[in-house]
Formats: C-alpha cells, structure tokens, sequence
C-alpha cells in the first residue's frame, strides 16, 4: 500500500490530535478496544468522549488537555496508507513537533474558527518551520465550524486571513481550504450538509489527491551518504543510503576528498545486486580499506559541493548570536563549529526580516557556519538529505538549518 | 489492518540496526523468542551479512512455555547465537505487573550491568500500544532505567543518534513502524522460524507471548501463517488483549515503560 505521511500543525488546542481521533474512527482505522479505553477515561475526567484521548496516551496528556509529544497513527482511505502524524501545539514543546513533522510530505495546518482562537503565533510559525522543511502541500483546516453555527462568513474571513499570510511569506506551494468540525466529523469523509455553500472536498478527498504527487530530488545523479563501517575490523565493508541515482559496481568518488575505489560488490537487504538506487542502503565491499567512514559521500559523475563554511537558514529554539558556540548534525556527523554569523533576522510568526543581530528563541535567521573542515553537501533545494541539519547548544537541541 | 511496503520497511529496519551497532560501543538485544525479536534477529543478519553480531537476552522467570525453551535452543545453535540467559526471579505473588513487569526487570538491570551494555535493541512496535507509539527509535533509559518521557530528545529525519544524554543506556527501536499484519507477511516471505504456540491448537492460538502466567490464547482457528494473515485483516481486537497486565490498572503500561519495562 502507498504510505504518506502527513503531520498536523496549528497551534494548541486547535483540534490536531482530535481530528486524527476523528478520522481513525471514520476509516475504521482504530480497535473499538482503543475506543472504548479513551471513552472510559473521558468520562472519568467528567468530560465528554475526546477523540483526542486514542492518541493522547500518557496520564499528563490526558489531564492536561495537551499532546506533550509526537505520535503517529494509520488511516487507510481509498488504497492510500496515512501515516497521520500528531504533534504538540504548545510553543514550549515545538521540538516535538518538529521531531513528528520532519518525517512529513504533507500537512494538515489546523485553524480554529472559534471567536477567541483564530489564527495565533503557532498556526504561523508552525507553517513557517513546515515550509523549511520542505512541505509543499498544506491544506488549512478550518475547524470547531460548529461552534460557530457552520457559518460560511467566519470561514470567509480566516480563508482570507491566512491567503494574505500565505503571501507574505512567499509560499508557493499548493494550499487547500476545508472547513470541518473535527469533533463532530463533519466534512472529514463525506460531503457535510451542514455546510452546503462550501463547494469542494472533503478533508479526505483532497489528501488523496495530494497523495498522488511526490517530489523526485532534483539531482539525479548518484549521492550516497555513508552510514559507517559494518564490521569494525574489516574497513572495506561499508554502509551506505542512496539519497538520489544509483550505485553501480566500478569506480567511486567519496568525497569531501575525493578518493577513488572500486566497489567490488553491492548488497542491498541480505542480496547480492547489481545496482543500488534512491532509498535503498547498501553494503558495499571496497577494493581497499578506508580510513574512516561515516558522513562521507559517494558519488559517480558530478561532484556535490565541497566546502567548509555553509549558508543556512535556521529556525532557533535557543538565543543564537555571532558568538553561541554551537555543534552542528549533519550527514550523521557532529561538527563544533568554528564561527558562527548572522547575517539576517527572521519573524517566524510572520516570515518578515528583522532588525538586530541575535535570532531570539523560536525565531529564525540567514547565518554563515564555519565547520572547521570540509564536507559534501548540496543545497537542500536541490537534495533534502544532504542538505539539512540540526544544532545543539551543549546537549541543548538548538533547532534545525536548512543550507542554501 | 494496514499492510505496509516490506522493502521499505525492511531497509529503514537495517539502516538503524546499523545505525546503533557504529553509535554504541556494547550493544545487546532482548529476544523473548516470540514473532517480533525473532524477526528483529533475522533483520539483523540481514544487516550484518549473515551473523548477529551482538547478545541476545533472554529473560528467563522458569515459566515459559516448554515450546518456547526448545525453540530457544534450536534457533540459537541454528543462527549460531550468543544467548545470554538472564534467570528472573518468582515471587509467589506473581501477577501482572509484578509478574511481566517488575521482576523482569530487576533481572534486566542486573545482566545490563554485569556486562556494560549501553545500548539494548527492543522490538516493540507502535501499533502495539498507544504508549509504545510514543516512544523515538532511539530512546535514553537513565542509570535506573527511568523513561523521562515527558522530556524526549529531538529525533528529526534519520538522525537517530542525535545527542542523547544518558548516564544510563539507550533503548533502540528498529521494529517501531512495523504492524503486526506486516511482521507476518515478512516470517512469511523470508521463511523466518516462529514459536509453535502462534498456531492454533484445539480453537486457540497465543497472538503475543510473554510468560505462562500472565499470557492467555485467543480464540482462533488459524494454523498456517496464511491463516493468521487472513485473520489480522479482518480483526478488530487488539494485539495485547491477552495481556493481563494491559488492563489491570489506570496507565500501567506508562508506568511499566517509565520503570524500564520493555
Ligand atoms: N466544538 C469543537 N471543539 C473541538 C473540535 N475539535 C476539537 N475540539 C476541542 O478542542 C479541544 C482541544 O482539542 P485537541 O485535539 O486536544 O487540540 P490539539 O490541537 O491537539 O492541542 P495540543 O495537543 O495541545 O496542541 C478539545 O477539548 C476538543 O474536544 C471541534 O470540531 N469542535
Ligand atoms: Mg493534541
């Protein structure tokens, strides 16, 4: 079965982990057993039945009507297997929601039609950190209609909203609207009655017809990333994932050196094969030995971009200035970095420069990184895989960076 | 229930039993011989060209079922492999929690300790459990084995060896998005040997094992592997519903987890 993996976003308290609830139950998709156990516990709390509760597990999540942290869950529609990612909207918590959200081609961007919640900082940033990575369909859920008489004006009026945010941000992928009420599961699976002057889909309906695209890298030759040596001792066995193209037997290039071997053999799952392309990763036996492995990357033809210092935009969960000492995650490495500087300040709530020269937790930024050594990388444009990182400050997640 | 991509999930399977075998220095695994750690076993051979290349734990309280020591015993001379056998203890009260849980447990730590391990491969999945759902692939256990999972470290992409700080070991998760239906699909495809108690014998078969006294079968009639397929598509009970230890109490699976339990 196809599977796509699509997180929700918005901001706290908005209907993310209720409409997840709400489409597992409409698709069948969850054991009455997990229904009735989060029933039990609704109505122990004194609460109405909260679909939230089949993914809200732990004991804090429950009464503190909070998803503390990502979870995922499977919805079957239509021949198409969805990976319905849940995070937490709490800004305090957005590393959790980034750890779900990174795993996403779609995303479902909640927005509550309530009077006194509407569009808030996490709806923004939440969108701002999913274009970052690289979502290119979104589609905006209008939700909790019903607490609003299903009333096309509200709608009207957030649709706009969010058109008018869309575009200060550049964002160039596709968006869709949907107005829906999570709780109630309307216009989720079937056209909702209650809402005849809304002309499109249902939610579903249009996650299949986003299910149907999927981005190809741009580069097409061969960039693998290698994983580490397999056996220890034996230092021609190596691992590697193909992010894009494939490897063949024959002459290599691993760079950021640019050493030459020949690769004599190539296992992929347990198999001897001939050839080992995108997403797959491979055992591959080397003529001769190398003196070290990981984060090293294989290529054929062209060369992927060797260098030492890299241009990023990052989103920040600590205070970055020209002077934080920070390490950076890339390619399944860790590089202290030299120097850091920023050259440009970013609102995420609203994607506008700013002015000053530190990025303030949950905001972002252009900065230069001096890495201290050379690495092959690419633009994350051009291959996500290889051009994308995160930052700690000690053992402190920073965020996430995205090379330019 | 939804059946999955096998070569996906079986590439993403071995990049992160490789991924923990270069990150860690003593890495050992946990093999109830039941239809998950089985299939983990043979992920791993196929990630290591042919062998396991670490320790396999069994946790042994002397009540398993006889099939299960013998299937113990002809896999391990079969795959050639090193079986450290902790002995767990019995307390008279066994039930549950206590049973599957704590004593378990204390066992575990003792044989971490003996031998330094610092990270323990467990095959849990997310559609087991929704605590189990929440759990990262690569996931700290403090020095008491203590899940803080209210405080998660980031886990974003394939970057599962971001920082973790531990003074404790890391559990590692290779089998977290597989379902039930699929580990079946792959015993099958890859003719991978499972415990005889799976099977259905006069209208009952065990749909996950754990000890004699805290397992009971469920009703079923499946006694191929086909068989057991056909039957998760069309099922609307839960995996564990023969645990009793899942439903003793209020959230006691966020409290095994919390204490260590795997
Ligand atoms: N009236 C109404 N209430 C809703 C609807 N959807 C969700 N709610 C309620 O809104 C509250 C919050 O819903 P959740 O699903 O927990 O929100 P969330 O976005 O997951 O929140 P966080 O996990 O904290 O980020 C719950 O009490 C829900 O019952 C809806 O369609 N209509
Ligand atoms: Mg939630």
């Amino acid at each position: 079965m196809l599977v796509r993996n699509v997180t929700m976003q918005g901001h706290k308290d908005h209907g993310k982990s209720t409409l997840i609830g709400s489409i597992l139950m409409l698709t069948n998709s969850v054991s009455q057993a997990r229904i009735e156990e989060a029933k039990k516990y609704s109505q122990k709390l004194g609460k109405p039945f909260e679909p939230a509760f089949i993914l809200d597990s732990f004991e804090e999540e429950r009464e503190g009507g909070l998803t503390i942290d990502t979870t995922r869950a499977e919805a079957s529609y239509k021949g198409v297997a969805f990976e319905l990612i849940d995070v937490p909207g709490h800004e305090e918590l957005i590393k959790n929601m980034m750890s779900g959200a990174s795993f996403a081609d779609i995303a479902i961007l909640l927005v509550s039609a309530k009077p006194d919640e509407g569009i808030r900082d996490q709806t923004k940033r939440h969108v701002f950190v999913a274009r970052m990575l690289g979502i290119n369909s979104i589609i905006v859920a209008i939700n909790k209609m019903d607490s609003v008489e299903y009333k096309k004006e509200v709608y009207d009026k957030l649709v706009n909203e969010i058109n008018s945010f869309f575009k200060n941000i550049n964002f160039s992928g596709s968006v869709r609207f949907v107005p829906i009420s999570a709780y109630n599961g309307e216009n989720i699976k079937e056209k909702s009655e209650k809402m005849g002057w809304y002309k499109g889909k249902p939610l579903l309906e249009e996650l299949f017809f986003l299910s149907k695209k999927k981005d190809k890298p741009k580069i097409k030759d061969l960039r693998a990333v290698v994983q580490g040596f397999i056996e220890e001792e034996n230092k021609k066995l190596i691992s590697a994932r193909v992010l894009s193209g494939c490897l063949r037997k024959g002459t290599i290039s691993v760079y950021p050196n640019g050493i030459k071997r020949k690769a004599l053999n190539l296992i992929v799952n347990g198999k001897k094969v001939a050839k080992a392309c995108e997403n797959d990763t491979v055992a591959i036996e080397l003529d001769a030995p190398l003196n070290e492995a990981r984060g090293l990357v294989i290529s054929s033809s062209s060369k992927p971009i060797i260098t030492k210092k890299i241009n990023a935009l990052v989103f920040s969960t600590i205070k970055l200035g020209n002077n934080s000492k920070i390490s950076i995650r890339l390619l399944g490495k860790e590089f202290a970095a030299k120097k850091l500087s920023i050259n440009e300040v970013i609102d995420a709530s609203n994607g506008l420069h700013k002015k000053g020269n530190f990025i303030k937790p949950l905001d972002a930024g252009r900065v230069a990184i001096d890495l201290g050594d050379y690495v092959a990388v690419e633009k994350y444009s051009e291959l996500k895989g290889m051009g994308r990182f995160t930052f700690y400050s000690g053992s402190k997640f920073g965020g996430v960076g995205i090379i330019e | 229930m939804i059946e999955q991509n096998l070569k996906e999930l079986e590439e993403r399977s071995i990049f992160i039993l490789r991924e923990a075998k270069s990150k860690f220095k003593n890495v050992a695994a946990l093999w109830s011989m039941g239809k998950d750690s089985t299939t983990m076993l043979a992920l791993a051979r196929k990630a290591f060209l042919g062998k396991v290349p670490f320790p396999v734990i069994h946790i042994d309280n002397g009540i398993d079922f006889p099939e299960t020591y013998k299937f113990r015993d002809d896999l391990t001379k079969k795959w050639n492999l090193d079986l450290i056998v902790a002995k767990s203890e019995i307390k008279p009260e066994i039930s549950g929690f206590s049973c599957c849980g704590s004593n378990k447990t204390e066992a575990l730590k003792k044989i971490m300790k003996e031998y330094k391990f610092d990270a323990l491969i467990v095959s849990i999945r997310r559609d087991e459990h929704g605590i189990r759902a929440k759990e990262r692939v690569f996931s700290a256990r403090d020095k008491n084995f203590r899940w803080n999972y209210k405080n998660q470290a980031a886990e974003l992409w394939d970057d599962y060896s971001s920082k973790i700080d531990t003074a404790g070991h890391v559990r590692v998760h290779p089998l977290l998005d597989w379902n039930e239906i699929d580990i079946w699909r792959y015993i099958k495809k890859e003719r991978i040997p499972v415990n005889p108690l799976y099977f259905s014998r006069n209208g009952f078969r065990y749909r996950s094992l754990g000890c004699t006294h805290c397992t009971v079968p469920v009703k079923s009639n499946a006694k191929t592997i086909d068989d057991i397929i056909k039957e998760l598509k069309n099922t609307d009970t839960e995996e564990r519903a023969g645990r009793e230890q899942d439903k003793e109490k209020e959230y006691v699976m966020q409290k095994l987890r919390a204490f260590g339990y795997m």
